[in-house]
């Protein structure tokens, strides 16, 4: 007999999510080093994403006053998307950056081949700065 | 001043003693894709210089109203005070899911992250949808 699943939404309920070959999400387009397209940024300047297992590790580097600013490596968490991209079922991967002063949720996703990262951004300090949300671009190394 | 990136060294905002204007969530958001599985709507409502969002989804049997949540905004930069983002989550018990929304040229884009913590084996899984005011204009 079938388990009662429970919902708060029809997708909760798609058979996909429990299907096995669904289980086996491909990230492979995700992993590798990944630079802004945009070559002025004064935000995220490189993210690499590595994969150990089932074990994901994101590494960003800000662009510093006077140089790159290395990022605490954060793991990143999998989620499928039940839609579909070119024929695959796509991928996103979330991870929270931390550091004394602020804190980082990211959300990591590929569109057409180019990498998407979107950040909300929260300070933790007394600085008065605002917490924000920006959206950058970012092509494969290869 | 810390930063991690050089976009954050700034000047804060001036606070003034006008409160943030949020205006520009509030209403009936309505999901851009007719057929969707997922949320229908969303009433982003200001009370109390707080806004708070109520979730409309779409179930197998009719709406089903996850209640009102208040959201966390986020500005466009660190030197604003203009609204941009918001960010929300729900505790269901068998499932969590978090919200995050961006508005973008007048249309949010609502990025859903739903984890199960149920015996379900469901895999942990995105949605991101679109959502356009409803202005009751025509």
């Amino acid at each position: 007999m079938k388990p009662i699943l429970e919902f708060k939404q029809t997708s909760h309920l798609d058979p996909a999510l429990t299907d096995p070959k669904n289980r086996a999400l491909h990230a492979d387009k995700l992993i590798g080093r990944w630079l802004n397209t945009s070559r002025a940024t004064r935000g995220i300047a490189e993210c690499r994403i590595e994969q150990q297992g089932e074990l994901f590790n994101i590494s960003l580097i800000g662009v510093g006053a006077n140089g790159p600013i290395e990022w605490p490596r954060a793991a990143g968490r999998l989620l499928a998307n039940l839609d579909e991209e070119g024929g695959q079922r796509a991928v996103a991967l979330v991870a929270i950056f931390e550091f004394s002063f602020m804190k980082a949720e990211t959300y990591i996703r590929l569109n057409k081949g180019v990498l998407v990262i979107v950040l909300y951004l929260t300070f933790l300090d007394q600085s008065g700065r605002s917490n924000y949300v920006t959206r950058e671009f970012f092509y494969g190394e290869n | 001043m810390d930063f991690a990136q050089i976009c954050d060294l700034v000047e804060p905002p001036a606070r003034t003693e006008e409160p943030m204007n949020l205006s520009a969530f509030a209403g009936t958001w309505v999901n851009s894709n007719a057929d969707t599985m997922s949320i229908a709507r969303l009433v982003i409502s200001e009370s109390g210089g707080k806004l708070f969002l109520r979730v409309y989804a779409i179930g197998p049997e009719g709406v089903i109203d996850w209640g009102a949540r208040e959201i966390k905004i986020f500005t466009s930069s660190p030197s604003s005070r203009q609204p941009a983002g918001f960010t929300c989550g729900y505790d269901f018990d068998f499932a969590e899911t978090t919200l995050q929304g961006m508005i973008m040229k007048g249309l949010l884009v609502l990025a859903q992250f739903h984890s199960f913590k149920d015996e379900s084996r469901r895999a942990d899984y995105f949605v991101r949808e679109y959502f356009a005011l409803a202005h009751g204009r025509f």
